[in-house]
């Protein structure tokens, strides 16, 4: 072996090391995607808007790494959430309408305007835990208002902030995944958060008819139809 | 490197012994085997510190369809997606009388009865490490890398099937198989893994009882 090949080794070597010490400090970010299955339920005889925010729309979860050998996550849920409920509503209420802006509240008449907002995301993984599973808590503030609460007449656009909900309740989701051999931690996460999603549409389906003041609502929506 | 990777091709053949045990408390047995019929395997992922892993599940299927091809088994990640979200970790039926109640809801009596399913079968269970020892050195240099040392690690399986008759809507037997096996990694160079197929063997143990149950081929 010449001294030619015995440096470009070396440097192969050096390079490989310098990559995996990287590895160990680096950042993961994972943009959950999957596909949600249309729920099998007899659907609630109501129209309703929906109205996902842009900090939905965006939701993300930043955890800076604290400490050697930890990674740096950025788990973004925004797109994932969008798709899962846009498959889910439209199937559990009779009449869907989704809200873009002040145009769509004035164009469709609707009982009530949903707006889900995720109020909290933690994840474990393996190494924090030594529970070789990977998991993924949600938490959302769901809010049912009447259309007119979100009109700002005078300047023509949609404000939540003022907006008085006539019912409001949390929901929350619980996915988890078994580590499996060859399967990245990116990957993993992702597959927790998409079981977190489905657990998600699995308490809503389940437990919408025991929210305070819902029942009220349907059957006052029935009448006015 | 023709050495190597000959070692390798021969004890790749090798596996470490593996044990097994099964059990099993059946009623109602078709007699002349459930004939053409459709069933499901399902597994159960409601505990805190493990899942039934998917794999496994679709391995007792495997198994099931090739010993009995009149036995139509829907895979389980198209049952649980098409009846999203009743059979979720958190909605699944965690006992027949619980079906009962799914069965009230008429999107679901509809989806259940275009499947047409003759038996449900639940298995719970996973296949996890149980202790490890020796150690192993590796390193990389400018003439190459390469491994030396000896490692062993042992695997236990535990996995019990229910199973649930729709027709009568009823369950009508439990079976289980508990298998274990230490798996060895000697490495001179390159490490050679002789791995125990404990989990294989779970699979071939339940897969061979729900066969024998369910057929009369078998």
């Amino acid at each position: 072996m010449d001294s030619t090949t015995l440096g470009r080794r070396a440097k192969s070597a050096l390079a490989l090391l310098c990559l995996m010490s990287l590895a160990a400090c680096s950042s993961r970010e994972v943009i959950v995607e999957g596909s949600f299955p249309t729920p099998v339920v007899d659907p609630l005889p109501v129209s309703v808007g929906v109205l996902f925010t842009k900090e939905f729309r965006e939701h993300e979860l930043v955890d800076d790494a604290t400490g050697r050998g930890e990674a740096s996550w950025r788990v973004s849920t925004g797109l994932a959430q969008v798709n899962f409920w846009s498959t889910l509503l439209p199937a559990f209420f009779q009449n869907v309408v989704f809200i873009e802006n002040y145009e769509d509240l004035n164009t469709y008449d609707v009982d009530a305007v949903l707006i889900p907002e995720v109020t909290d995301v933690q994840y474990a993984i393996p190494l924090y835990t030594n529970v070789k599973v990977y998991e993924i808590w949600m938490r959302y503030q769901l809010s049912l208002v009447e259309p007119g609460q979100l009109k700002d007449e005078e300047n023509q656009v949609i404000v939540t902030e003022n907006a008085q909900a006539f019912t409001q309740w949390p929901l929350t989701a619980y996915g988890k995944t078994p580590t499996a051999f060859l399967q990245s931690d990116t990957d993993a996460v992702n597959e927790a958060a998409v079981m977190a999603l489905r657990d998600a549409g699995a308490n809503f389906i389940t437990s919408f008819g025991r929210v305070p003041g819902v029942v009220a609502w349907v059957q006052k929506s029935q009448e006015a139809q | 490197m023709r050495f190597c990777v000959c070692l390798i091709a021969v004890t790749s053949l090798l596996g470490g012994c593996v044990t097994a045990n099964v059990d099993e408390m059946t009623f109602d047995a078709p007699v002349a085997g459930m004939g053409e019929g459709t069933i499901v395997i399902l597994g159960r992922r409601h505990a805190p510190d493990y899942d039934t892993e998917p794999d496994f599940i679709d391995c007792i299927g495997g198994h099931v369809s090739r010993g009995d091809t009149g036995i139509s088994v829907i895979p389980e990640r198209q049952f649980i997606d098409s009846l999203y979200p009743w059979f979720e970790p958190r909605t699944a039926p965690l006992s027949i009388e619980s079906v009962d109640r799914l069965m009230a809801l008429p999107s679901v009596a509809d989806k259940l009865g275009e499947l047409d399913l003759q038996y449900m079968i639940w298995i719970d269970g996973r296949t996890e490490d149980t202790n490890s020892s020796g150690s192993m050195t590796c390193g990389v240099g400018p003439t190459g890398a390469g491994c030396f040392g000896f490692g062993t690690w042992g695997t236990e399986s535990e996995y019990e099937a229910t199973i649930w008759n729709f027709g009568d809507g009823s369950e009508v037997g439990r079976m289980s198989a508990q298998t274990s096996g230490q798996s060895y990694m000697p490495a001179v160079v390159v490490p050679i893994p002789i791995i125990a197929p404990v989990q294989d063997t779970a699979c071939e143990s339940l897969g061979s009882q729900l066969l024998q149950y369910l057929s009369a081929e078998s």
